[in-house]
């Protein structure tokens, strides 16, 4: 097996750590508006898992995609894709289907990955900042 | 009545389907193109595979989020939307 590159942990971590933060944030609504429950809880612990694990898939296989050439390259993250969706959509719609999971805190957490991205360039400025000395 | 639940129920399966059909294939296709062009500048410049691995990374996820987008408006219109609109269209007969 080959070995996981630093990038690829480094901003699964910076992920894991928004996903944590955001879900927490996420209970909390759900607690102020008087609707949370077990459900919601389970259900937002799992999804969570779910969108860390298909954010270090697909570093992991653009570690591998970047070793290719061009053309095969494309080929794997396509395939990567597909599956990574596939994975998602049978999960998520399993976990709908079922009556332990609260359907929101499923469906939210899948795009907090997204929010973590937005908010990077903060992080990336305070950062060339510090390397600059201002 | 059935027949109106019926084509509720054919519209919202039509339209997850075409949500995920046109969401999906997207992304795919961005992040094959992304890559192709990263696999070229490393080429180019061996030394910045970090620094390039580091931000495909970041760009992918992006161009994925659409495809989330998609499927999560697939769930709800299969799951959440029929019960609704059943729901709406009986309190309104």
């Amino acid at each position: 097996m080959k070995k996981v590159s630093s990038a690829v942990k480094k901003e699964t971590l910076y992920i894991a750590v928004w996903v944590t933060f955001l879900s927490a944030l996420l209970q909390s609504c759900f607690l102020i508006t008087a609707s949370w429950d077990i459900s919601v809880l389970l259900g937002n612990i799992l999804s969570g898992g779910v969108s860390v694990l298909n954010f270090f898939l697909m570093g992991l296989t653009v570690q591998k995609a970047v070793e290719k050439d061009e053309k095969d390259a494309k080929n794997t993250i396509k395939t990567s894709q597909s599956l990574r969706m596939l994975m998602i959509f049978v999960f998520a719609a399993v976990c709908v289907a079922l009556p332990w999971f609260n359907t929101w805190s499923i469906l939210i957490p899948l795009l907090f990955p997204r929010v973590a991205i937005m908010f990077r360039p903060l992080f990336d400025k305070k950062e060339n900042r510090k390397d600059s000395g201002v | 009545m059935e027949i109106a639940i019926s084509i509720i129920l054919g519209c919202c399966a039509l339209g997850a389907g075409i949500c995920m059909g046109i969401g999906a294939v997207g992304p795919g296709i961005g992040e094959g193109n992304a890559v192709s062009k990263a696999c070229e500048a490393i080429g180019r410049q061996p030394e910045s595979k970090g620094s390039v691995t580091s931000t495909m990374i970041m760009g992918c996820a992006i161009a994925e989020t659409t495809g989330i987008y998609s499927l999560v408006v697939a769930i709800l219109l299969i799951f959440v939307a029929p019960g609704m609109f059943v729901e709406l269209l009986k309190s309104a007969l």
